[in-house]
């Protein structure tokens, strides 16, 4: 489940490394950018006097992505793309403070920001019993949303002319260039798939916790790099499957640990330093050599 | 010869007046004006080439002259300040900024080492202090002293295997270990929990205590005024300290380092000794500054030393300019008194510091004080 | 050929990176004092023999011997202080320093002053800089006599071939036995590039025991400043000799040109 979002969001992180060989700070703001636009949308929603979850979920989803990822392009254009040739340590320090200017405007600007806002639980309560197993059809409900996503992105990715774009621009930019592929216009519809996916994972995780708060884009972020960065940077399906090892790895050691859930963070954290302590360059292996 | 004294001194005490005038300024039109006449002041040099290389060529050559006025006003500043308390804690308060904030700019600047746990370090060294004098009642000059030893001990226990790979791992590696370090001071309860370490013992030198309203000149100065000078001691050996290893050979290993570590190899530079040297040395400064915060404050929280503080320290460095000495010093002075003074904008600290980093990368990468070309002097 | 050792051997050298073979069982061997050209078509393993050389590529096979010594498996900046030194193909300079700086670098292994000098004893480390830029300026002098003038401005600011003499000069402050170029008139201009054979050639008057191998695409340059031509296609020596007798074989012939043309 919480391996699910990780993997929504690892895959973003994965996608802009692949396409302008950047780490972006901010991904795990937009995340949380995403559960609150999709809070906000539902409030809305729900003052309109649609409350129903058929109905109101999709639409949350589907304004979320948009809102969600059109600010990711915005966040693109006028702080990722423009510090994309300088140094790398300049576009860290600018991404990561275009995080945290996320982050204090939603303390800031969002009612009572400061305090987790509670998240409606719309998804079908109640479970079953499978072989000694108690499921939840809410955790059900996450893991196939969850699913959908991923294999949507697949499809975008593998299907569409875009997706070929993206990979081409991935791979050489300037071959893909020369090709006919536009490059800003590519780039543009990578942050605003990344972006997307993070607001997919952004309401799911409030779905999941029952809650959001404005900080929770930091530990998103975290995890969700490192999942990338277990998983290879560059490769979306290591994006993919580092982010489910990592809400396994989480859950299990948190369940381990005496006191593990208060120290779940601390566990998630531990666990993203021991393995770049020991394998940074991931599991299936990261993008790019550096030329002598 | 005595024109560019006068004008290098000149401009030192208009700077200060105005700076003065504005901190103490009660009425709003008294704070509009300081304010005004300082950026009109700033525009002028900027934009008026004469002016500008007048000035500059008058503080070229009298280096000397320009630094002892700058630590004359420097001494002063307290006296003119004697009516506020509260302002003398800021100035400490900037001066501590200045310290932590040449260690970050020695790991980030000067040799390429980033380093966003700025906050645990400055935590390992006030946590110390306050372990050693509450727990361990040591006196507190002496668990400044050896407070960030904390900071460097850890620092390189944790970081030897991740310094051999690449920044941004390295950056990520350091903000999980700053929440680590704050959800562990938070939890365990040696370290107080939420709570911290509480009345840890003030400064106390050669049975001067420091809570003694000290005098200059003749005229008493408030207690706070006994921490300003030691942290202006601190502050000015530090910077003293680094700027030497700056201009020399580590320093300029780490900037070779930095910019191109694969040329830096084939020049018999070994990056793990160098980054490792670099981390180290910052961590102890780092965690100085977060030592002499605890028996400034006298308690230590875990609220104190968030990732929050973490970027407020880069926001320092990066308004200076990476990699400058006296640009950390000018971040420090500008950054940490600002929202003291402007209230309305506290809120919005965190917020501005960021769009303010944003924008410097964007149109000034280099800082408001760029790092000059070394000259071994 | 001297009876002397050689002062480099390198024996059955193998690179792999993943399926693909970049350097395929390659031996070589430089005397003291030899300037050594090395051709070949791009990708044929020509600066992939510099990287394993210089211990920035772990080799699969193979051994390298350096003044007796072997290389293999030691890192790169130990290499280095055993005295071997290279410029890169896209010049590797920190454009934000002083040229004086990125000379300075390659001094640095020799230094005698330490961190308490640089912090406390500063007269010691003011007096070694300065002996340091002294030399760096003689060696810029060797090339451009108005370079020294410029040593504190930024390396970026000058021009391409003083920027290449900045980094040959970085190499050579090293006092190494070995030079590794790397297609060092790689974007010059016909008049550029007999400058820089000029300053080969003030390098080898300068420098007489030290021994250097170029890699070259100009033909020009390897004819002028090289007694021996190695060539290189697909990470294999497919010839050595002078330049006439290398220029004249077949193999290097159908490398370059095309097998239709090799027996022209």
């Amino acid at each position: 489940m919480l391996g699910v979002m990780y993997a929504l969001v690892a895959v973003g992180f994965t996608l802009f490394f692949g396409v302008l060989d950047v780490i972006h700070f901010s991904h795990g703001d937009i995340f949380m950018l995403g559960a609150f636009t999709g809070l906000t949308v539902l409030a809305g929603l729900k003052a309109a006097g649609v409350g129903g979850a058929l109905l109101a979920l999709p639409l949350t989803f589907a304004a979320s992505i948009l809102v969600t990822g059109a600010i990711g392009v915005l966040a693109e254009r006028v702080c990722v793309k423009p510090l994309a040739g300088t140094s790398p340590l300049m576009t860290l320090l600018a991404t990561l403070s275009l995080g945290l200017v996320i982050r204090e405007a939603v303390l800031i600007f969002y009612p009572r920001g400061a305090d987790p806002k509670p998240f409606p639980q719309l998804l079908p309560q109640g479970g079953v019993e499978l072989g000694g197993v108690a499921i939840r059809y809410e955790n059900l409900a996450i893991l196939g949303i969850g699913l959908a996503a991923m294999v949507a992105v697949d499809l975008v990715i593998r299907r569409t002319r875009m997706g070929a774009a993206i990979r081409a621009v991935a791979q050489e930019p300037e071959a893909a260039q020369m090709m006919g592929v536009n490059l800003d216009r590519t780039v543009d519809a990578t942050f605003f798939l990344g972006s997307g996916l993070a607001a997919v994972a952004g309401i799911l995780s409030g779905l999941y916790y029952s809650e959001i708060h404005f900080i929770m884009g930091i530990t998103g972020g975290v995890i969700g790099f490192s999942a990338a960065a277990i998983g290879g940077l560059g490769n979306v399906y290591g994006a993919i499957i580092g982010g489910l090892l990592f809400g396994v790895l989480q859950t299990t050691a948190a369940a381990l640990i005496p006191r593990g859930s208060e120290f779940r963070d601390v566990v998630a954290f531990a666990v993203v330093m021991v393995f770049l302590v020991f394998k940074p360059s991931g599991i299936l292996g990261e993008k790019s050599v550096e030329r002598v | 010869m005595s024109r560019d004294l006068a004008g290098v001194w000149l401009a030192e005490a208009a700077v200060f007046a105005l700076v003065v005038a504005g901190i103490l300024a009660e009425r709003p039109w008294a704070l509009g004006a300081t304010g005004g006449a300082l950026v009109a002041a700033g525009a002028l040099v900027r934009f008026v080439p004469r002016l500008r290389a007048a000035l500059a060529g008058a503080f070229a050559r009298r280096r000397a002259a320009a630094l002892a006025g700058g630590a004359v006003l420097a001494l002063a500043l307290p006296l003119a300040l004697r009516s506020s308390p509260y302002w003398t804690f800021v100035a400490t308060l900037a001066l501590l900024y200045v310290t932590t904030g040449q260690g970050l700019n020695f790991q980030i600047g000067t040799a390429g080492v980033i380093n966003l746990a700025g906050a645990a370090f400055a935590g390992l060294g006030g946590y110390a202090v306050g372990l050693l004098t509450v727990a361990g009642g040591w006196p507190a000059w002496l668990a400044v002293l050896v407070g960030p030893w904390a900071a460097v001990l850890v620092g390189t226990i944790l970081f030897v295997p991740i310094l051999k790979t690449r920044g941004h791992y390295l950056a990520l590696v350091t903000i999980a270990f700053v929440f680590i370090f704050n959800i562990l001071v938070n939890n365990l309860e040696f370290t107080g929990g939420p709570q911290g370490i509480k009345n840890i013992p003030t400064l106390s030198l050669g049975g001067y205590a420091f809570t003694t309203r000290p005098a200059l000149a003749g005229v008493e100065l408030p207690a706070h005024a006994n921490f300003y000078y030691a942290a202006l001691v601190m502050a000015g050996l530090t910077t003293w300290v680094l700027r030497r290893l700056h201009d020399s050979w580590l320093g300029l290993v780490l900037n070779t380092l930095r910019d191109d570590e694969i040329a830096a190899r084939c020049c018999g530079v070994s990056v793990t000794r160098g980054k490792l040297l670099a981390f180290s040395i910052g961590n102890f400064f780092i965690g100085l500054g977060g030592a002499f915060y605890a028996v400034v404050v006298g308690f230590v929280s875990p609220p104190d030393f968030d990732f929050g503080y973490s970027l407020v320290m880069l926001s320092v460095i990066i308004i200076g300019g990476v990699d400058s000495i006296p640009g950390v010093v000018l971040g420090a002075c500008l950054l940490v008194p600002l929202p003291e003074r402007f209230r309305f904008l506290h809120e919005y600290r965190l917020l501005l510091y960021g769009i303010v980093i944003v924008v410097m990368l964007l149109y000034r990468p280099r800082g408001l004080w760029p790092a000059r070309i070394r000259r071994y002097r | 050929m001297s009876a002397a050792p050689n002062l480099l051997d390198v024996t059955g050298l193998t690179v792999r990176f993943g399926g693909l073979v970049a350097l395929d069982g390659v031996d070589v061997v430089v005397a003291e004092g030899e300037t050594v050209g090395v051709i070949g078509p791009n990708g044929s393993g020509k600066t992939t023999l510099f990287n394993a050389l210089t211990g920035l590529l772990a080799p699969a096979a193979g051994d390298v011997v350096f003044l007796g010594r072997r290389l293999t498996g030691l890192e790169a900046h130990a290499i280095a202080r055993l005295g071997i030194a290279r410029t890169f193909q896209a010049s590797r300079l920190c454009l934000d320093l002083s040229a004086f700086d990125n000379i300075l670098i390659g001094m640095h292994a020799r230094r005698r002053t330490g961190l308490l000098d640089s912090v406390v004893r500063r007269g010691r480390l003011v007096g070694e800089m300065r002996a340091a830029i002294e030399r760096a300026s003689h060696l810029l002098a060797l090339f451009n006599r108005d370079l020294p003038r410029r040593g504190f401005e930024r390396v970026g600011q000058l021009p391409q071939i003083d920027r290449r003499r900045v980094e040959i000069c970085r190499a050579l402050a090293a006092g190494p036995r070995l030079l590794l170029l790397d297609e060092p008139s790689a974007g010059m201009n016909p008049e550029e590039t007999a400058e820089l054979m000029r300053d080969l050639r003030i390098v080898r008057d300068e420098m007489p025991g030290l021994s250097v191998v170029i890699i070259e695409h100009d033909m020009f340059v390897i004819e002028g400043v090289s007694q021996r031509v190695v060539a290189f296609n697909y990470g294999r020596k497919i010839a050595e000799g002078s330049f006439a007798e290398v220029a004249r074989h077949a193999e290097v012939r159908a490398a370059y040109l095309g097998t239709e043309t090799a027996h022209a």
